[in-house]
């Protein structure tokens, strides 16, 4: 039984389990500070998982925001080095066309080689030898590195890397308020969304990594931060389009990337001011959608016919500097705020802005700073040491030198948790069984998913697996989830009202889209869960919000 | 090719008018793309089982006259939607399918996940409960297959103790089932019926008999008796309790075995089943079709007195929506659809969705509408109709056999 | 503008698949090869991931039969079967084996073996050209070879009848299939003797090639392709000749129609509707063209009709047994649709033999019980399969036809001279 957090003291608590509150619990707790991570719902719930999941070449902000791009193209290698599984070199094209003219472009290669950023410029018709998909009235294209990162894969791994190097993780833990000794923070008051239960903390320093959330956390804590909720919708086609992240070649607009992610690919994003008390409300318009569509068929034509899986938004945490309402001239730049300095309130740190490629970068900021607080002087190696299932052992090289040898399931672990893979129980033919067929998870996957990567509910194990992610939305493999769920829960009602919640978060992305096959799908999943299994709200409680999960 | 009646659709409500018309002597053929909705069939027909709903109705029939005009079994009527219905054992006995339940009381079925939802009939090896009566089981043993997954014996005990029965759980193989078990997929209770047959079933019977002692009775997925219930009737004779089958997710072997049971019934008949085709266009001569193109049969028509289309809802593709409509594929038929595409769902998944009630208009005898004008000799059945929400009133297998029915008896005469 | 969204498919329609795992009941290899991953997981399934990437092809798809029949159960009309073959060509990573060259070059193996048919039929027969055949080339010695014929088709029809072909007004041309060629002249003759006593004159394509259904199984695309190519080529012009082309093989048919277009990737929409069977031929002139059948009194057969995959893939198995049904003396009896297990070469593979009978075995019970004087069928591959393991004898319906046609009673009734 490990220690009752709230009867130890840490030297650092991190509020936030995104990318970059994961990151920071792993560079706090490599650097040898007693660390716990505390996430009000689930890893990755906020804007972590609800963006492209590209991995910036820092080509996009040469023109616009150079200091970005530089940062971009370094936090890019060291991904490649650090999170070999959580990446894909698919590499990138910037491709212009008749519309764009070709004068951004040619700046453009120029930014991009400032910038440190490889660019080459190829001819249209080798543009579309390499990448069939993508327009043939195309008049320009440049490769750039562009890639892919899953997001969830990325989190999961930070946190691993945290708790092996002695951090505490707590998930659905709400901070209500901060301890206060005079003007120094020494510990949060937590609620729990599973139970209610109240509980303290106690820690020296704070650091607020709750991305757009964490303008109501400084609240709590009476700090006013200017938090810019900028809304993009993405949209999720059924299966790969394109082989190679696809840009526009022109100023940074809306739906002109289109970024290819295991299985799917995710055309995006628009960008909308929202009022801040909409944060959590994440619904994609209509209006969106038909953007998203008609400016993406310009990318690649197949959009126009390929079946859309489900659309989503997630909210750009900027700290606003000026008025401009699209919310893209602002520098994504990193902002990291001592508040004993700037509000006088000591023990606590904010770090924001920033992107999901540099989450990296962020968490040494934060660490530094906290080191800087706590009088640590211990050095960041978090750009060295590979995060565990990045790892390049004997066994694991071996493994994959013989990948072509696996089953489909066995290779799909095997990108999705690296050298972790090892890890999945498979030593009977009841394990290799599949419980989402779309995404090739096995029941021993999800027991590992439910052992060890701190999952409660289907949807912790969706972002743990892709389990439900797939064609099927969940249709095949919602009720086997909850199955194998409910097994080490216990609660067989709460299991319930958890597949019923579960169903309807999945539905919340598919309405947006809700033609086509979509329809027949979900019509099929309802006639399957409401009719022949009876599932309906005379026996469950579904969550009222279901993106909040 | 001429017909005197031509069916477009092979779910169940196409197949059993089929039924009705080659019994009446009509040359019948019906056109079946791909197979139905019927696959994923939990064993039982409901009628009406809930009102506003919600409320459990307990007697189905009295009901009807509260629903709205527009529903179909009001067009039909509570009279003759009583006697049409009445017509339903009778045939699925002719398929030879053994069923129980009645018309003026609805009964209870056993879903997947452990709720009781009422039902009118229900085949004869699976779970159907007296409503308000204590269950006839003090203690029930709930045997999986050793790694099916589609099976939730948890789920079932805690839904059967809310009703004070105590439950046992276990789960048993035989080496017939090794082979499945080899691919990461085909674990499936259909592929294991193809198995489970003959000795085989003895095999399982002896290992349910170890691990059920002490218990009033089995409950177990169905898994048996994909084709027929020989193996059912098998395992019941060499078990030493009664069992009883609770349907699983997809396909179902209650529904494949219901599908190709009323298929051979019709063919029996004299039928012509016409499988992985469908209807590209018909022609049509003041208000009447005439002829219907294929895809498969090309230029060489089909011909026919009468029509009936049941070509189902979205699921069955007798209804299509892209981005900005919704329309019916074979002939445009006319819909009761208003509204773009925000205007057909409901952001909540549990809530009543109109496209649920989508389908085209018909008049009382269920002849469809094409640009406003009655088609004459073309009926319209089952969940291509509209009007209702079979998920939320349960009554999808009623409406699909009485519009059937009725469409039949007017074809018929 | 483009028009968003009104169709929702991609190639094969493979997202269209809603993931009922209806196609996983009708397969037949499921049910009894567990290496098999099964329609759904070797199709829409795993398409998605060899688009991710190639190295999730499994080259377990071999054991696929490409019967098609998850392709007819599909409710969402997604073409499975195509999605399977098609992976299997691109991304299969073993070239064909010797044995699989040879068992889908038809045209060069039946021309050598017509030449020498009586040795070749010998040898074939022989126990230890058998067991050399399995041991070395991999083709199972349990498997009967199809005799071949020591006279082609071809020969026969240039020697016999072709001349007297120019009498008929209105002509077909005739795409006879290697079977026909190599293997059973007889049905050819059927053919030709069926639609002269009606008054339709046949005429060979300029030059046939073997349709290539082996080798697309084989995955010997190029030579498929080139084939092909020559096949459309002779269509074409017989079509610009206005002459409909029939086929007495409801897979070669099928393979021309289908999965040129699907597989090949040849587009052959200007000439796919002038391709028929000849049984929907005969049926449609019955029907529509006031021709009229005439049999024979003395003519007697219980007969049960065998719906090859390819007929059920087509849709057109109504026309063969309807004609069938208008033979006086003929009893046509229901039997339950099966494939037989041998899906062309699959069969002859010495590692899918055992699967291949097992997959037929329930068609082969049906048919021992029905007490039966013949089988009927269109494909030639499922007759050799059925006359192997049931001893039955398995006719097309053209030569039952030719059989209980009373000719002369015919040809009179149509209005045909004898000379």
């Amino acid at each position: 039984m490990k220690d009752d957090p709230h009867t130890k003291e840490y030297d650092v608590i991190v509020i936030g389990g995104g990318a970059t509150g994961a990151g920071t619990a792993r560079d706090c707790a490599m650097r040898g500070l007693k660390t716990i991570l505390i996430e009000r719902l689930d890893f990755t719930a906020g804007a972590t998982g609800r963006n492209h999941g590209l991995l910036h070449s820092g080509a996009r902000y040469a023109h616009t925001d150079p200091e970005s791009a530089a940062e971009c193209i370094k936090e890019n290698i060291i991904l490649k080095k650090i999170a070999r599984h959580c990446i894909e070199e698919t590499g990138g094209l910037f491709v212009s066309l008749p519309e764009d003219g070709l004068d951004y472009h040619q700046a453009f290669i120029a930014d991009c080689l400032k910038a440190g950023i490889p660019a080459e410029e190829l001819d249209p018709a080798e543009a579309l030898r390499i990448e069939p998909s993508v327009n043939p009235d195309l008049i320009g294209a440049v490769k750039v590195p562009d890639g892919s990162v899953d997001p969830f894969r990325l989190t999961t791994a930070n946190v691993i890397a945290a708790r092996m190097n002695g951090a505490d993780i707590l998930t659905y833990q709400e901070v209500t308020g901060f301890i206060k000794s005079g003007s120094r923070i020494v510990g949060v008051t937590l609620r729990s969304h599973r139970d209610g239960h109240e509980r303290e903390v106690h820690g020296k320093v704070i650091i607020n990594a709750a991305g757009i959330w964490g303008h109501r956390l400084a609240e709590l804590a009476g700090i006013r931060l200017n938090m810019y909720p900028a809304k993009g919708s993405l949209l999720i086609f059924g299966h790969r389009i394109n082989k190679m992240v696809l840009n526009r070649c022109r100023k940074p607009g809306d739906a002109d990337i289109l970024v290819p992610g295991d299985t799917i690919c995710v055309i995006g994003t628009t960008s909308t001011r929202i009022p801040y008390d909409r944060i959590d409300d994440m619904e994609v318009t209509p209006e969106e959608v038909d953007l998203l569509l008609r400016e993406g068929v310009k990318l690649s034509p197949a959009m126009a016919w390929t079946r859309i899986l489900r659309a989503y938004a997630g909210v750009r945490p900027l700290v606003a500097s000026d008025d401009d309402p699209t919310g893209r001239s602002i520098s994504r730049g990193i902002v990291c705020i001592d508040h004993a300095k700037r509000d006088g309130v000591e023990g606590f740190i904010t770090i924001t802005g920033g992107k999901l490629m540099t989450y990296r970068l962020m968490a040494e900021e934060a660490t530094d700073m906290a080191c800087r607080k706590l009088g640590v002087n211990k050095e960041c190696h978090t750009a060295e040491i590979p995060l565990p299932g990045s790892e390049e052992t004997a066994d694991d090289k071996k493994r994959r030198s013989h990948i072509i040898e696996l089953s489909t399931e066995q290779k799909a672990a095997e990108e999705r948790h690296g050298s972790l893979t090892g890890k999945i129980v498979s030593d009977d033919d009841a394990a290799d069984a599949l419980v989402c067929e779309c995404e090739q998870v096995s029941v021993g996957e999800v027991n590992y998913a439910i052992d060890e990567l701190h999952v409660h509910n289907l949807v912790n194990l969706r972002r743990r697996t892709r389990l439900g992610m797939g064609t099927c939305q969940g249709e095949l493999c919602a009720c086997r989830g909850a199955g194998l769920l409910e097994r080490h829960d216990k609660c067989t009602q709460r299991s319930l009202d958890d597949l019923a919640s579960f169903l309807d978060e999945r539905w919340h992305g598919m309405y947006p889209v809700c033609w086509g096959e979509t329809l027949v799908e979900i019509q099929f999943t309802s006639w399957l869960y409401e009719g022949v299994c009876g599932l309906d709200t005379s026996e469950v409680k579904v969550n009222d919000n279901p993106t909040q999960h | 090719m001429k017909f005197d009646t031509i069916i477009i659709g092979g779910g169940l409500s196409g197949l059993v008018s089929a039924i009705e018309c080659a019994r009446a002597g009509h040359k019948t053929a019906v056109i079946s793309a791909g197979q139905s909705a019927l696959h994923f069939w939990s064993g039982s027909f409901e009628l009406l089982g809930h009102a506003d709903g919600k409320t459990v109705i307990d007697n189905p029939l009295g009901h009807i006259d509260r629903l709205a005009e527009t529903h179909p079994y009001r067009k039909i009527g509570y009279e003759r939607v009583s006697q049409l219905l009445s017509r339903v054992p009778e045939i699925l006995s002719d398929a030879g399918l053994k069923a129980v339940g009645s018309l003026e009381r609805n009964h209870l079925r056993l879903t997947p996940l452990g709720f009781l939802k009422p039902a009118w009939i229900t085949l004869g090896d699976y779970v159907a409960l007296e409503a308000g009566s204590p269950l006839p089981w003090k203690k029930v043993a709930l045997v999986n297959i050793y790694s099916y997954l589609d099976f939730y014996p948890r789920f079932l005990a805690h839904g059967l103790e809310k009703k004070g029965v105590e439950c046992t759980m276990a789960s048993v193989n035989i080496p017939e089932l090794d082979i499945l078990r080899k691919s990461t997929t085909e674990m499936r209770a259909t592929n294991m019926s193809r198995f489970l047959t003959d000795t085989a079933v003895d095999k399982l019977a002896a290992e349910i008999n170890k691990v059920a002692k002490g218990a009033d009775a089995v409950i177990m997925p169905a898994v048996l008796g994909i084709y027929n219930d020989t193996p059912v009737e098998r395992l019941r004779n060499k078990l030493d309790l009664p069992v009883w089958f609770v349907p699983t997710t997809p396909a179902s072997v209650p529904g494949v075995r219901c599908q190709l049971s009323l298929r051979d019934l019709f063919i029996r008949l004299g039928g012509e089943f016409i499988p992985g085709d469908s209807v590209r266009k018909g022609v049509f001569e003041k208000n009447r079709l005439r002829r219907v193109y294929t895809t498969n049969l090309g230029d060489m028509p089909l011909d026919a007195e009468h029509f009936i289309i049941s070509t189902g809802s979205f699921f069955g593709h007798g209804l299509i929506a892209d981005m900005e409509r919704i329309y019916e594929p074979v002939f445009g038929l006319d819909l009761n659809i208003s509204g773009g595409r925000t205007e057909w769902y409901n952001k909540d998944f549990y809530a009543s969705q109109p496209y649920m009630t989508y389908g085209v208009t018909t008049d009382e005898n269920l002849r469809p509408t094409l640009h406003g004008d009655i088609v004459e000799n073309l009926y319209a059945t089952g969940a291509l109709l509209s009007g209702f929400n079979a998920l939320k009133e349960g009554s999808g297998a009623g409406i699909t056999l009485a519009t059937a029915l009725h469409a039949a008896s007017k074809i018929t005469g | 503008m483009m028009t968003l969204q009104q169709q929702n498919i991609s190639d094969n329609n493979f997202e269209s698949c809603i993931k009922c795992t209806i196609c996983t009941v009708y397969c037949p290899v499921t049910a009894v090869n567990p290496d098999y991953p099964g329609p759904k997981q070797a199709g829409p399934d795993g398409e998605r991931y060899r688009l991710k990437k190639p190295l999730y092809y499994d080259e377990a798809l071999k054991y696929c039969l490409n019967c098609k029949r998850c392709e007819v159960a599909c409710p969402n009309d997604v073409r499975i079967g195509d999605i399977i073959q098609s992976a299997r060509i691109k991304y299969g990573r073993h070239s064909p084996s010797l044995r699989d060259s040879m068992l889908a070059d038809t045209d060069t193996v039946g021309t050598l073996a017509s030449a020498f048919a009586p040795i070749v039929n010998f040898t074939l027969g022989l126990k230890p050209v058998k067991l050399l055949m399995d041991t070395f080339l991999g083709i199972d010695d349990h498997r009967t070879f199809p005799k071949y014929s020591s006279i082609k088709f071809e020969t026969w029809y240039r020697k016999n009848v072709e001349k007297d072909q120019k009498k008929f007004q209105r002509k077909l041309a005739y795409f006879h299939g290697c079977y026909v060629n190599y293997n059973y002249p007889q049905l050819g003759i059927d053919f030709v003797k069926v639609f002269n006593s009606i008054g339709i004159g046949i005429e060979l394509l300029e030059k046939e090639k073997c349709c290539g259904v082996a080798k697309i199984a084989n995955r010997c695309i190029k030579d498929a392709t080139r084939d092909a190519e020559i096949n459309l080529h002779s269509i074409r012009e017989a079509v610009g000749n206005g002459r409909n082309v029939m086929l007495t093989s409801s897979t070669c048919c099928f393979t021309i129609r289908d999965e040129y277009p699907h597989i090949l990737k040849l587009d052959n929409k200007d000439v796919r509707d002038h391709i028929s069977l000849a049984t929907r031929e005969l049926y449609r002139l019955v029907d529509e063209g006031g021709v009229k059948l005439v049999f024979r009194k003395d003519f007697k057969k219980r007969v049960a009709y065998h719906v090859p995959c390819h007929m059920e893939k087509l849709g057109w198995s109504i026309y063969s047994t309807t004609l069938l049904k208008m033979i006086p003396g003929l009893e046509l009896v229901r039997i339950d649709p099966h494939c037989c297990g041998i899906a062309g070469t699959y069969g002859f593979k010495k590692e899918y033999y055992e699967y291949s009978q097992a997959i037929g075995e329930p068609l082969f019970k049906q048919l021992l019980a029905s007490n039966l004087d013949c089988v009927a069928t269109d494909c030639e591959t499922c007759k050799w399969q059925i006359e192997m393991s049931t001893g039955l004898p398995v006719e097309n319906p053209i030569s039952l036809i030719a059989q209980a046609l009373d000719v002369e009673a015919t040809m009179k009734a149509n209005g045909v001279s004898d000379n």
